[in-house]
């Protein structure tokens, strides 16, 4: 009876020419991006120097010289070419000819810092101390009194030293997820077309009882949310990283979406209001996923949402090769969420019915 | 054979205070076809719907094929078809996609879909989409779709709305055939036509309560006249006489109209369902 149910709406949803349009269009676009966004991670640091001043330490010289995120410049207007013309650099100093004689003084001295135009507020902060201590180093007395510190690294979390996140890997999570948040929308307008045309009261004057009515609608969610991302999952080769996990977390986090899409279909009026509800839901449950994306984002209140479990157990499987025990707490947090919305959309949605 | 008895059933909408249904009882037999007949919002859809178990919360008893309508689970459905006023089908899916959908939900096989629809002449559109079906046609599928499983009881609302006559015709042929075989038909309608035409008994509704229950015979002879109207024309124009039926074999004014005049018409004057309806509801039918 079920399968029967299930197949029913798949078709449904196929011969649909908005859905089936949009839901391949979206499958093509989503891979689209992915594959087009940049596989490698620009991680240093560009500056470029001129040292204009003949006093400046020669020890510090070499020690620029060493250091591949700087580079010095035999002229403050080649200098300048690199900062401008190139990709390579954010920031760049001349320091003036008197400048370490002025330093040694204490007398104040003036630098001008050139900045690329896509420097951002915070790092021109970041690199103005930057700058102020290069300037301060170019006084070899000053360099001499260095005193030697030993500095012991401790990385909290997966240290990405030497790996760092391409961002067609941090946009993976965010992609899943909209696929799978996309399916509210789909099952649902299936859900509200049922009860507006008449057909759910049609299949209810049969043999079919209300729960297995739901449960069907439960697979056919669980169908259309896990195909696609199965899809996406397989063409971008992820799959490999943990199959059971991914899909564990895959499947627990569209129990919440079709829990979603129940409640949303209960409190629908029709096709657009499935869409304005359903669009609001999306919005509102991606924001953990482009946090992710934009780590500048975060915020404590997104634990609030329950898609945070979800962006954040497939961030750390798909990019961090996170284990079992790795997630526990976000599997844990999504078994329990996922049968929650399930239970209050499918209670929800049978007062409709 | 008593197919449904009802006794004393009320039912009032949450948020109203009058009762959609007021306290009716009726008895159906089996193999009857009994008319559910009234204006809009008399309480003829709610009782329909009591005895789908569409709705909860009503007082009184209902028992259907021998057993109370509460203590029945899903397997009354095996029993009973349903078609309802407006069609609902799945327009995306074609007929016989629909038909195959609802004939996997019951428990026994079902194998009448074929020649229900060459009943009512839908098999050359079986792979069509029912999206592309006309209203007639959307009507015939519920038909088929009502009756497909072989269901001892059929609740039919309006069956034959926005059929032409030769497939208004069919169906009301097979529901006939049906009857004969044994099916019970609980049928609701507007169409005082197909009711005097099909039902073996009616009830009127009014206001959440049976006003009227019989036959239809006996109802048209109860409350119509006894008379006979002959309509003849003369060389001043078309005129219009009307004959007590007892004793009219030796009427000598009715014996001298036939014989000289051009008579046009003759009438029994018994009240149609039509006029019993207007009468007992006080309402005029659309």
């Amino acid at each position: 009876m079920i399968s029967a149910l299930v197949a029913k709406d798949v078709k449904l949803f196929f011969r649909n020419r908005f859905f089936a349009t949009v839901t391949g269009l979206a499958l093509v676009l989503y891979l689209a991006i992915y594959f087009l966004l940049p596989l490698q991670t620009e991680n240093s640091v560009g500056v470029a120097i001129h040292l204009e001043d003949p006093a400046a330490s020669p020890e510090f010289r070499q020690r620029l010289t060493e250091d591949e995120d700087f580079t010095l410049f035999p002229s403050k207007d080649e200098m300048l070419a690199a900062l401008e013309d190139t990709d390579d650099y954010f920031v760049g100093m001349s320091v003036p000819a008197a400048a370490a004689q002025a330093v040694a003084r204490g007398e104040a001295t003036t630098l001008q810092a050139f900045y690329a135009p896509d420097v951002p507020a915070e790092a021109k902060q970041v690199f103005h101390e930057l700058l102020v201590f290069i300037a301060n180093m170019v006084n070899p007395d000053l360099m001499a009194r260095l005193s030697p510190i030993e500095e012991t690294e401790f990385v909290l979390g997966h240290d990405l030293l030497g790996q760092p996140l391409a961002v067609r890997d941090r946009f993976l999570p965010l992609l899943l997820l909209a696929m799978v948040m996309t399916e509210v929308l789909g099952l649902g307008t299936l859900i509200v077309r049922e009860i507006e045309t008449g057909t759910a009261r049609a299949l209810l004057t049969g043999p079919l009882r209300l729960p297995t009515f739901l449960v069907a609608k439960i697979v056919t969610g669980l169908v259309l949310a896990m195909s696609q991302v199965v899809i996406v999952v397989l063409v971008t080769g992820k799959i490999v990283v943990s199959p059971l996990l991914l899909l564990t977390t895959l499947f627990l986090g569209s129990l919440l979406i079709v829990g979603m899409a129940f409640f949303i279909a209960a409190i629908s009026r029709n096709n657009t209001s499935v869409l304005a509800w359903g669009t609001l839901t999306l919005i509102l449950f991606l924001i953990p996923a482009l946090s992710i994306m934009l780590p500048g984002l975060a915020s404590g209140w997104m634990e609030l949402v329950p898609s945070h479990y979800l962006a954040d157990a497939l961030h750390r499987v798909l990019n961090f090769q996170a284990g079992w025990a790795d997630v526990a707490r976000d599997l844990f947090l999504l078994a329990a969420a996922g049968p929650a919305a399930l239970v209050i959309g499918g209670a929800v949605l049978r007062r409709r019915l | 054979m008593t197919m449904i008895q009802v006794s004393d059933l009320s039912l009032t909408y949450p948020g109203t205070r009058d009762p959609a249904v007021d306290g009716i009882s009726f008895e159906v037999g089996q193999g009857e076809i009994f008319g559910f007949l009234g204006p809009s919002g008399a309480g003829k859809s709610t009782t329909q719907r009591v005895l789908c178990k569409l709705l909860q919360h009503w007082s009184g008893s209902a028992t259907v094929m021998d057993r109370s309508l509460t203590a029945w689970g899903q397997d009354y459905f095996a029993h009973v078809g349903v078609s309802f006023e407006l069609p609902n089908h799945y327009l995306q899916l074609t007929a016989r996609e629909n038909l195959k959908l609802f004939a996997n939900l019951y428990p026994q096989d079902v194998t009448r879909s074929e020649d229900l629809m060459a009943v009512v002449d839908l098999t050359a559109d079986a792979d069509t989409r029912v999206g592309q079906f006309s209203k007639g046609m959307m009507q015939r599928l519920s038909f088929v779709r009502a009756f497909q499983h072989e269901p001892r009881l059929v609740f039919l609302d309006e069956p034959t709305a926005g059929l032409d006559p030769v497939n208004a015709r069919r169906i009301t042929d097979h529901l006939q055939t049906l009857r004969a075989d044994g099916c019970t038909i609980f049928l609701t309608t507007h169409d005082m036509h197909i009711a005097d035409l099909l039902c073996d008994r009616v009830a009127f509704m009014v206001q959440g309560r049976l006003a009227l229950i019989d036959t239809p015979r006996n109802l048209r002879l109860a409350q119509g006249r006894k008379q006979v109207q002959v309509e003849y024309r003369t060389g001043e124009g078309r005129r219009q006489e009307l004959f007590d039926l007892d004793g009219i074999g030796g009427n000598e004014r009715f014996a001298e109209l036939l014989r000289s005049e051009e008579i046009e018409t003759i009438h029994t004057q018994e009240a149609t369902l039509e006029d019993i309806f207007i009468r007992t509801t006080g309402e005029q039918l659309l």
